[in-house]
């Protein structure tokens, strides 16, 4: 009974925690949009990218905190961070960005920012197996003893 | 194992917002970029050229500096065939600073004559293609291009020769007088020489005269030719060979028929 209340609190701490921290994101996402904003009546498209990246994200990252104590975590960790470099490289299209408005074209190189992006998602790529190593390592040890 | 987690957290949480960070300001110190483009002109140079100038204002109120700023402009004919380039760089344009510029493009008239000898004669439109690409803050290049065209003004516009009107010079010689006549359409005034070589049927040289031309910009002329050939030789029909010499331009290959 005593477990059952224990387990009970520990998920809603868990939901409480992953609810926090998805409106913390959410709200800095609307804070950045208002300086970005300009740039969606220029780029139409460029609203919906950011949304379904955010949207996504936040899913991956509620997910993430309610698996939080098991190694499915950690699965979810690291696919937060190949679906960063997936999704940017697969919405802006390799980093060449293009547009036409009338008969003005407008190129935007984003491939340095995206390699920059892509060695970061790499690096969290990594904390993410480390953490999946080091937790079945404690486990391991754990049932040893 | 949980200090270097720990360590590459941090790292990667820190960059992560240093990029977002970054990204965002370079991104909203775009709209504080103005680039002003006055009216394009032409012009001829003193030696001769003719220039296509287009005064340019940068004015960089954003966050960051602008690295390697050109500009290129292309002009081409109806067939695309590129006519002049010309590119003018900035390597730096530093952020609350305004910069001037005057990108300039030479044409060599008599290259383009040598390419095609309509822009002598035929009013048409010339292609303008314009290309700026920049850094914004010296990292993410971007670049714009855009199409206009211009109308171009033939300096000799409607060239005709009348028939040639014989006078009786002596028991000899005729007096030819050969009517010319143009419009200068171009934004340039036609000054120089038109030289007149009268060939009869079977291309001997009759007779050369050479007049004086000082041509107004949108103006027209009318002129006459004058100079002597031998009676002997006339023949019903033959050609005239026509040069122009004028600073900006040289034409030499010109041939009209006369006669039956």
């Amino acid at each position: 009974m005593a477990d059952n209340k224990t387990k009970l609190r520990q998920i809603t701490f868990k939901a409480l925690k992953a609810t926090v921290k998805g409106i913390l994101f959410y709200a800095a996402y609307l804070l950045l949009w208002m300086f970005l904003a300009p740039l969606s009546q220029l780029i139409p498209s460029f609203q919906q990218i950011i949304e379904t990246f955010v949207i996504v994200y936040i899913i991956l990252m509620i997910v993430g905190d309610l698996t939080s104590g098991t190694i499915f975590k950690h699965f979810f960790d690291a696919s937060k961070a190949l679906f960063i470099i997936c999704y940017l490289i697969l919405s802006l299209k390799g980093g060449i960005f293009s547009l036409s408005y009338e008969n003005l074209s407008l190129i935007v190189d984003l491939r340095p920012l995206i390699a920059i992006v892509t060695l970061l998602s790499l690096l969290g790529f990594a904390k993410s197996i480390l953490q999946a190593i080091n937790f079945l390592n404690e486990k391991a040890e754990r049932l040893q003893i | 194992m949980q200090i270097p987690i720990r360590i590459i957290g941090i790292t990667t949480t820190f960059f992560w917002i240093f990029l977002i960070a970054f990204f965002v300001s370079a991104v909203y110190s775009v709209k504080d970029l103005h680039i002003n483009f006055d009216e394009p002109q032409l012009n001829v140079t003193a030696d001769n050229k003719i220039v296509f100038s287009l005064p340019l204002t940068i004015t960089n109120n954003g966050f960051y500096s602008l690295g390697d700023f050109n500009l290129t402009t292309q002009i081409s004919d109806a067939e695309s065939f590129v006519i002049a380039s010309g590119t003018t760089f900035m390597p730096i344009i530093n952020r609350d600073e305004a910069a001037t510029v005057t990108h300039n493009v030479t044409i060599d008239f008599n290259e383009l004559l040598q390419h095609d000898m309509h822009f002598l004669f035929n009013d048409t439109e010339l292609k303008i293609c314009e290309i700026v690409g920049m850094k914004i803050a010296e990292m993410v290049p971007i670049q714009a291009s855009t199409n206009y065209s211009m109308p171009w003004g033939a300096p000799l516009y409607n060239f005709a020769l009348g028939q040639p009107q014989y006078l009786v010079a002596n028991l000899t010689h005729l007096q030819v007088n050969l009517p010319i006549s143009f419009e200068n359409h171009a934004f340039f005034n036609v000054t120089g020489n038109l030289k007149i070589q009268m060939y009869n049927n079977a291309s001997l040289l009759l007779g050369e005269g050479q007049i004086s031309m000082d041509v107004l910009q949108q103006s027209s002329y009318d002129g006459i030719v004058e100079f002597y050939v031998l009676r002997s030789e006339i023949t019903d029909n033959g050609y005239l060979e026509v040069s122009i010499l004028t600073p900006i331009f040289n034409y030499e290959d010109l041939v009209i028929s006369y006669g039956r």
